[in-house]
């Protein structure tokens, strides 16, 4: 169901639901799963902004740095330690799905192979919220204000043909 | 030195008291917790306001611990910090008032004597006000001329009484497809209604007026058009604001507040003296700080030997729902697609209904566009019809057409959250917050009534969407409290057993205590607060420059 939260009912509120929901899952994953040797092993950066494509193939041709806008998330101080674990423990999970099937990690398998991992994955509860979780932050990048580097000129926004909000950042909120 | 008064919290409740104090000729001390913010600090940056929160406190430096009550009587706690669930709002120079859309209604005369109309409901503890909407009416028209208020009067059923015929500012411009919506409800005979907005169309009262910026809710307003408590009140006035003033502790003897404590930015502890004091933090703050003031005169908690404070907390009950306007759908592409435009149109006709011979207290729906925000627009596209997640082409090509050639229109009900025992604001055993207090605790429950009156409204609404043409039409009616529409906790009334605050909305149980946000609302009409929360305080105000007059002549 889709709750359109935005004039006077806080849009917050609307965040925090979904939010809640992967939280709630996130205590329980991350004492279920071991540790696996392939996280040192896999460049997480490079999974990452492969996973990204994949998920959004619009933002190589936007030219959008959505990967560098992650490892801006993955140290921002206003994102709670929690999700960033999730997001690397995500990488870690996606890779052991990957050699479970292919015997290879993420970012060795073909187009079609990926897209079925992501299939599998999503099936999973976990797997639904990381990728859920991964779009965010992409369309975070695409639609950013240029400021932040990520949406380079503002290519993300013509996409859309949206018009931002004046005045617009004079710097980017850290 | 010692104040006249001492305001703990700029927002919607304090700034009034500064206001009409200081011009008053008083010596007025605000303390904010918050930062401050003057228009040119203000932009639409989407990601700074809306997703990393700028204007509301980390989670894991101040959080709140919410207590759910399911309908079997089980309760599920919940760490705020742990499932990103808060009640901040905005902790800055004139509060959240800053952040919002400004949708102004004022409440009904039947609001201010619910008991007596409609009756009592089993589980609720409904009372009538302790004043009426005639006591209020003078302060409503106030803040009409002093804050702003915009819109064009429209008779109809519900119409409250005024003492002026119209609006001293014009209605805003709105988008041509409201013209739809209009000829929608004459079709169905449902009376529309331009919303009244806390909006300056025009320059007026030393500020500009709106830009249509396009991004108005959630963010601080660049023009100075919005009537902020800031912009409308703080600004204009020479009280003194002490800011990042967190005020962790109210000291008593056993008839008067004799010291504010505060903790300042570098958590260095400072003391203020003042004659009167007044508690204006929100709703859920306010009654967490007069609980963490306990002292050997009040072990429960300051003014609370009722064991009142912190009872009866309520939200806006009602919920949300939307329709899509599509290009094939609707000719009037080039005016759906208008920019800045509000949409403004509210129905009342059921503020009161029939159903089976019974009369119930209905309320308001406003209609408005789903706000420009991007982002959260783009994530919304993130599952298909069958609700299952999707991404790659099909995730690009769904959000680019939906946002590029349709444009959805949605709407919000809003009535009663009926009070009951069970929902209330209390602090927490175990968790404290960065100041080494006692963090605010949210025992919440909603009323299964709320969700039936609910329902009923929304049920109307989808009615017009439905007759303008609308698609993807949907609703949702819950008793999820939204964070940012709260009351209650500190209840005013005659009966000191029954209420924390007296008609003045000076605490009962001491000489100089007075609480001026929504804290005092024993029930919250069907409206948002926010011109009550202003005009109560003004009411308030008046009374405290005649006390101060009286106390500084003596
Ligand atoms: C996005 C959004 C949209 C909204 N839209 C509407 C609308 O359209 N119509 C409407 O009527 N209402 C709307 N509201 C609600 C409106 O903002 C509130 O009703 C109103 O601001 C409440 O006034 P207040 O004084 O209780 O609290 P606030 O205005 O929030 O002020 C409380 C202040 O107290 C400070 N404070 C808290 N604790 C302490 C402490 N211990 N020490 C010192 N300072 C402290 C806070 O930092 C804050 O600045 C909206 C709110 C939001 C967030
Ligand atoms: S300029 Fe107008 S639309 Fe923009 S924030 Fe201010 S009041 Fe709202």
């Amino acid at each position: 169901m889709s709750l359109n939260l935005s004039g006077v009912y806080s849009p917050i509120f609307l965040k925090t639901r979904r939010t809640f929901l992967k939280s709630t899952f996130c205590t329980t994953a991350l004492i279920v799963l071991p540790k696996s040797e392939l996280f040192g092993a896999v460049p997480i950066l490079e999974t990452i902004a492969l996973v990204q494509e994949d998920l959004l193939p619009s933002i190589r041709k936007l030219d959008i740095n959505s990967s560098s806008y992650l490892s801006l998330i993955l140290h921002h101080s206003r994102v709670a330690d929690d999700e960033k674990e999730f997001l690397r423990n995500g990488v870690q999970w996606l890779n052991e799905e990957a050699v479970l099937h292919y015997k290879h990690p993420y970012i060795k398998l073909s187009s079609s192979q990926r897209q079925n991992i992501l299939q599998i994955i999503s099936k999973q509860r976990w797997g639904d919220n990381w990728i859920y979780t991964m779009l965010t932050y992409i369309v975070e990048a695409t639609l950013s204000d240029p400021i932040y580097g990520a949406n380079r000129d503002g290519a993300g926004l013509k996409w859309l043909e949206h018009i931002p909000g004046l005045p617009q950042p004079k710097e980017p909120y850290l | 030195m010692i104040y006249d008064i001492c305001i703990i919290g700029s927002g919607a409740g304090g700034a009034p008291i500064a206001y009409e104090l200081s011009n008053a000729g008083f010596n007025v001390l605000v303390l904010e917790k918050g930062k401050d913010y003057k228009e040119e600090d203000f932009n639409k940056d989407e990601l700074a306001v809306c997703r990393r929160e700028i204007f509301t406190p980390p989670l894991k430096e101040e959080q709140h611990v919410i207590n759910e009550r399911d309908a079997d009587g089980s309760i599920t706690r919940y760490e705020g910090s742990k499932y990103n669930w808060n009640f901040w709002n905005g902790s800055m120079v004139g509060g959240s008032s800053n952040l919002m859309s400004g949708f102004f209604h004022r409440m009904k005369p039947n609001d201010f004597k619910l008991k007596s109309v409609y009756g009592e409901i089993d589980g609720a503890n409904v009372v009538d006000w302790p004043i009426s909407y005639e006591d209020l009416e003078p302060y409503y028209a106030e803040i009409e001329k002093i804050v702003g208020v915009s819109g064009k009067i429209v008779k109809h059923r519900f119409l409250e009484p005024r003492s002026t015929p119209d609006f001293p500012y014009p209605a805003l411009a709105v988008n041509g497809i409201t013209q739809y919506f209009d000829e929608a409800c004459k079709s169905l005979a449902y009376e529309s209604i331009p919303t009244p907005r806390a909006i300056l169309p025009l320059n007026a009262l030393g500020r500009q007026g709106c830009s249509y910026s396009n991004f108005c809710g959630s963010y601080g307003c660049a023009t100075g058009a919005k009537g902020s408590a800031r912009a409308a009140l703080l600004q204009r006035c020479s009280a003194t604001i002490i800011t990042e003033a967190f005020v962790y502790k109210l000291e008593s003897d056993d008839k008067k507040v004799t010291k504010a404590h505060y903790y300042d930015k570098n958590r260095v502890s400072h003391i203020v003296d003042a004659k009167i004091f007044v508690v204006a933090a929100q709703a859920i703050e306010s009654s967490r700080l007069l609980l963490n003031s306990k002292n050997e005169f009040f072990p429960n908690g300051l003014s609370n030997n009722s064991g009142q404070v912190g009872k009866n907390l309520i939200f806006s009950a009602g919920g949300v729902g939307s329709g899509r306007f599509t290009f094939e759908s609707l000719s009037k592409q080039k005016e759906l697609m208008q920019a800045g435009l509000f949409f403004n149109r509210s129905l009342q006709d059921w503020y009161e209904y029939e159903d089976n011979d019974k009369k119930y207290k209905g309320g308001t729906i406003d209609f408005l566009f789903e706000h420009t925000n991007i982002i959260s627009r783009a994530t919304k596209e993130f599952y298909d019809e069958n609700g299952e997640l999707i991404w790659g082409e099909k995730l690009s090509a769904k959000i680019h057409k939906n946002l590029t050639t349709s444009r959805v229109l949605t709407f919000e009900v809003f009535n009663d959250w009926l009070p009951s025992d069970y929902c209330f604001v209390s602090v927490d055993e175990k968790i404290k917050d960065k100041f080494d207090m006692p963090v605010g605790a949210i025992n919440l429950y909603g009323h299964p009534h709320d969700i039936k009156v609910g329902t009923h409204l929304a049920n109307k609404a989808v009615k017009v969407l439905q007759e303008m043409g609308a698609s993807d039409i949907s609703m949702s009616i819950s008793s999820s409290p939204p964070p940012n529409l709260v009351a209650g906790g500190c209840r005013f009334g005659i009966d000191p057993k029954t209420s924390v605050l007296d008609t003045n909305c000076k605490a009962h149980e001491l000489q100089n205590l007075y609480v001026t946000d929504a804290s005092f609302m024993p029930t919250g009409g069907s409206v948002p607060y926010t011109w009550t929360i202003y005009a109560n305080s003004f009411r308030v105000a008046k009374h405290l420059v005649s006390r101060l007059n009286a106390l500084n002549n003596y």
